[in-house]
């Protein structure tokens, strides 16, 4: 099959094989053409070249709806759901005829005690958070019986958790109902946990195909980036998960132990203490948290997601004023809530949507680069358009952001270029504490490697950096201490050196979900 | 479409070619109109020639004719700039004919009953017709943050509080109302603002125009200026951008919002003062003074699609409409023709933007279809 589309060649003859009963790992970095392959197979996109064949005959899938009545299934990597409607009237959408709601809720309620896939088909989607928006996505497809499930990255807004949980539920339907899985991915310790067999995609041709018993994640990497990369960040995670006990030895700088009584005697550059804040519908987003960041040490937040991790990020972001608590900045009181506070005192954030809070598309990357330095790029009120210039080649070159010049639109670049640029802006103001919220959600394995070495090398200049992640592996990776966050507050934590699989997991499930979690 | 829509990403109106088309388009959208106001013309038993003939000599092309048109695009330019201004920061003004209004009802007011040398009274009431019309607007900033209702519904309806305002001013004896027994009409009018405190004419080829004009072209250069070169400027579109990122970068949205607010409701109060000043509708405040100022100059916002320098051109097109409709009263059609051949026009007018939108939009969903770098992570 052969895709093109204008100049960019998308998928190039590429031939690839489902089988029944099997889950099918494509991996590759993003833009390698995995979605397009996809996108074909589930006739969202129609290929310039090549055949189709399904149980032997050849077809073409002209459209989703008759790749639906083909038996074939796609949970999209972006969610296609309505925040406006409830589960069960999403579930419907693109029915034919008239609705049964009662039968509908009824089907729900099958699946989701079938699968393990707890949801409550009355609730509004914009209620729910991502994990579960992401169980609706699968309840969605799997309502109409597919035989044949596209999953297209499915997991890059699952926790860990979530994520085991997803391909269980995947295993067992291969197992006993037969299905042929394509799971797209480029996180390489899923494709590794999940699949049964693995296609390598790089820059719209097939590069490898395993049989996953035959696969070790360093060749997967090569493959998939074509050249060696430094694995810690996902091997890490991987032996975490294979392993389920302490991995203080898979940790890849060793010393902890000193460099924790270092931090024992730095000076706090974050402080927070009994923050709690409500929203106005007046449920609970911070319950008294807790917490304190020291100068060149990495804090590890891990917890399930929508525990308190937004609104934490948004208070350092002086987007949230808190209704109690007090938030200090290199020793001193910072007003939450008031303009540019939190900025000017020296904190620094890495959103985890960086389209809502964290740069502009519709601004030039020279502009979004001086964003944080805006009182120095004027002069009397008047831009200082060579000093704007200069900053944005210099932090273009500095960390290597790809971009056509500093005026393009930053909306052009791709998402890991557009990550870049977010970490450019952060560090460019010499913070003294950075909050980085799941800094490398949707990067490719290159741009997560860059990105943990940038705030690796920034903690150890003595930047504070609190990292909020649901990627245990990049935690455990570099993070010098853990603290878990429940329900709006910390409820426990440990340094890394002396990691608890078991006991994080019961923390993060909250004492009282413990079996659950377990 | 949106009056300042953010530029697709892509910009591919970029390059001769793609600028080629565009002005292809305009070209296109405009012959269609001529062709359908033709046969519109023509079906409703008038000649096409003849209405054409009119309206250019009105607009343009007869003695004098010119000036006259670019003394009414001047207010209808200062209005399209205020409302470019809260475009850009995410504020959608869109009450500016009623700010329009008090700020003639300011002017009114210093030039008709109080004392001084003429100059001075020209000056005090411009400046007091500007600072009336931003506060007026302002109103709807502190609904908008202090009760978050939506601007776009406050300043539309103050709209008709200053029409209220301004019937009980021309009607009071105490306020505005002209009290001389001897006025020229019978109709309710404020007094007429003396002959030294209208604003000076300019006599060019025998043309005259008021430095109204040359304010305006002035303010749009300011507000150009404004926009791309100062950091207030980028802060109020950093603010129209993304508000949670000027939130985090110090540009606190309520302030600058209002003061956004504020400067859009000026120019417009400003544009009002100058009517007046002008000598619109005989330097008197009539019920009807605004005549469906501040409604066109939103429309030229709108066509120039928020870019400064494009709302005049945008401005004498549509000042050229109404002074060639003048002229086409002569040729027994029905005036109300041109308010349809108006309309036309703005749609023609919208059309080009709005398929060079498409067109980015289509371009950018098949780039991220791929998931080629170019788009990846922007859906």
């Amino acid at each position: 099959m052969t895709k093109r589309f204008g100049k960019v060649v998308a998928c190039d003859e590429v031939d690839f094989t489902l089988r029944r009963g099997e889950i099918h790992g494509v991996l590759g970095e993003n833009g390698a053409g995995k979605s397009t392959l996809m996108r074909v197979i589930f006739g969202l996109t129609l290929p310039d070249k090549g055949v189709m064949k399904l149980d032997g005959r050849s077809v073409r899938t002209l459209d989703p709806l008759e790749a639906g009545r083909r038996g074939i299934g796609m949970v999209h990597q972006h969610y296609s759901l309505v925040d406006n409607l409830t589960v069960w009237e999403n579930a419907a959408l693109g029915e034919q005829g008239r609705i049964d709601p009662a039968a509908t809720k009824q089907r729900i309620r099958e699946i989701s005690e079938k699968y393990g896939l707890e949801v409550d088909p009355d609730a509004w989607v914009r209620d729910l958070p991502a994990g579960i928006r992401q169980r609706v996505e699968i309840i969605k497809c799997l309502r109409r019986e597919p035989r044949i499930i596209i999953l297209d990255e499915p997991t890059s807004v699952l926790t860990p958790a979530e994520s085991e949980q997803l391909f269980d539920v995947l295993a067992e339907g291969v197992k006993s109902e037969q299905w042929a899985v394509a799971l797209v991915s480029h996180k390489l310790d899923e494709i590794l946990r999940a699949a049964d067999r693995i296609t390598v995609m790089r820059h719209g041709r097939v590069v490898e195909r395993y049989l996953t018993v035959q696969a070790d994640a360093p060749s997967l990497a090569r493959a998939m980036v074509g050249r060696p990369v430094a694995l810690r960040a996902v091997t890490a995670g991987l032996d975490a998960a294979a392993s389920g006990a302490p991995v203080g030895k898979a940790a890849p700088t060793g010393s902890g132990e000193d460099e924790g009584a270092g931090f024992e005697r730095a000076p706090p550059v974050l402080r927070i203490e009994g923050a709690a804040v409500k929203a106005g519908d007046g449920s609970v987003l911070l319950d008294g948290l807790s917490l304190e960041v020291r100068a060149g040490e990495i804090v590890g937040m891990v917890g399930v997601e929508g525990n308190g991790q937004t609104p934490l990020a948004d208070v350092m972001s002086s987007m949230l004023e808190l209704d109690e608590g007090r938030v200090e900045v290199a020793g001193r009181a910072v007003t939450t809530g008031a303009a540019g506070a939190m900025a000017r005192a020296g904190a620094a954030v890495i959103p985890a949507d960086r389209h809502r809070s964290g740069c502009v598309l519709g601004l030039t990357v020279a502009e979004n680069l001086m964003l944080s330095l805006l009182d120095r790029m004027h002069n009397r009120g008047l831009l200082r358009r060579d000093a704007i210039r200069r900053n944005a080649l210099d932090l273009v070159e500095e960390y290597g952001i790809l971009t056509p010049g500093p005026d393009t639109p930053l909306g052009n670049l791709s998402g890991g270029n557009q990550q870049r640029v977010v970490l450019a802006r952060a560090l460019s103001a010499d913070p003294k504490v950075m909050v980085a919220h799941q800094p490398t959600r949707g990067l490719d394995v290159g741009a997560i490697e860059y990105v943990g070495d940038r705030l690796r090398r920034a903690a150890d200049d003595g930047l504070g950096v609190l990292l909020i992640s649901s990627d245990l592996g990049e935690i455990f990776a570099l993070a010098d201490r853990i603290a878990v966050i429940y329900q709006g507050r910390i409820v426990g934590g440990m340094p890394r050196s002396e990691l608890d699989m078991e006991r994080l997991g019961l923390l993060m499930g909250g004492a009282g979900a413990a079996e659950e979690a377990a | 479409m949106i009056p300042g829509a953010p530029p697709a990403p892509g910009g591919s109106a970029g390059g001769w070619r793609g600028r080629g088309e565009t002005a292809l388009l305009y070209l296109l959208s405009i012959g269609v109109t001529l062709l359908i106001s033709g046969g519109l013309v023509t079906i409703t038993g008038n000649s096409w020639t003849q209405v054409m003939g009119a309206l250019l000599n009105g607009a343009f092309l007869a003695p004098g004719r010119w000036g006259n048109t670019l003394v009414i695009a001047a207010p209808m330019l200062l209005v399209a700039l205020g409302m470019v201004i809260g475009v850009k920061s995410g504020i959608f003004n869109i009450g500016q004919e009623g700010q329009l209004l008090m700020g003639a009802m300011a002017m009114a007011y210093v030039g008709t009953k109080l004392a001084g040398p003429g100059p001075l009274l020209l000056v005090g009431g411009l400046i007091l017709g500007t600072l009336t019309g931003g506060l007026f607007a302002a109103l709807a900033a502190v609904m908008r943050f202090r009760r978050g209702v939506p601007e776009v519904i406050s300043t539309l309806l103050l709209v008709f509080i200053a029409f209220q305002i301004n019937g009980f001013a021309i009607t009071t004896d105490w306020f505005l109302r002209d009290l001389d027994p001897n006025r020229p009409s019978r109709a309710v009018t404020s007094a007429q603002l003396p002959a030294e405190a209208h604003l000076p004419v300019v006599t060019l080829f025998g043309n005259e125009f008021h430095i109204g004009l040359i304010f305006a072209l002035a303010a749009a250069a300011a507000v150009a200026f404004l926009l791309t070169r100062t950091s207030t400027g980028f802060k109020l579109r950093l603010l129209g951008s993304s508000p949670n990122v000027a939130q985090n970068v110090g540009v606190a949205v309520a302030r600058w919002g209002s003061a956004a607010l504020f400067a859009s409701g000026a120019l417009a109060g400003f544009a009002g003062a100058v009517m007046l000043a002008g000598g619109a509708s005989s330097s008197r405040l009539t019920s009807g003074f605004a005549s469906n100022f501040g409604w066109q100059g939103l429309l030229v916002a709108l066509l120039a699609q928020s870019r400064p320098l494009m709302c005049i051109p945008m401005a004498i097109v549509f000042a050229g409409l109404r002074t060639g409709s003048g002229f086409l009263a002569a040729t027994g059609v029905d005036r109300k023709i041109v308010d349809v051949i108006q309309a036309l026009l703005v749609l023609a007018l919208l059309i080009p933007p709005a398929v060079q939108f498409i067109r980015d939009r289509r371009k950018a969903a098949a780039v991220a279809a791929t998931g080629a770098p170019a788009e990846q992570g922007a859906g």
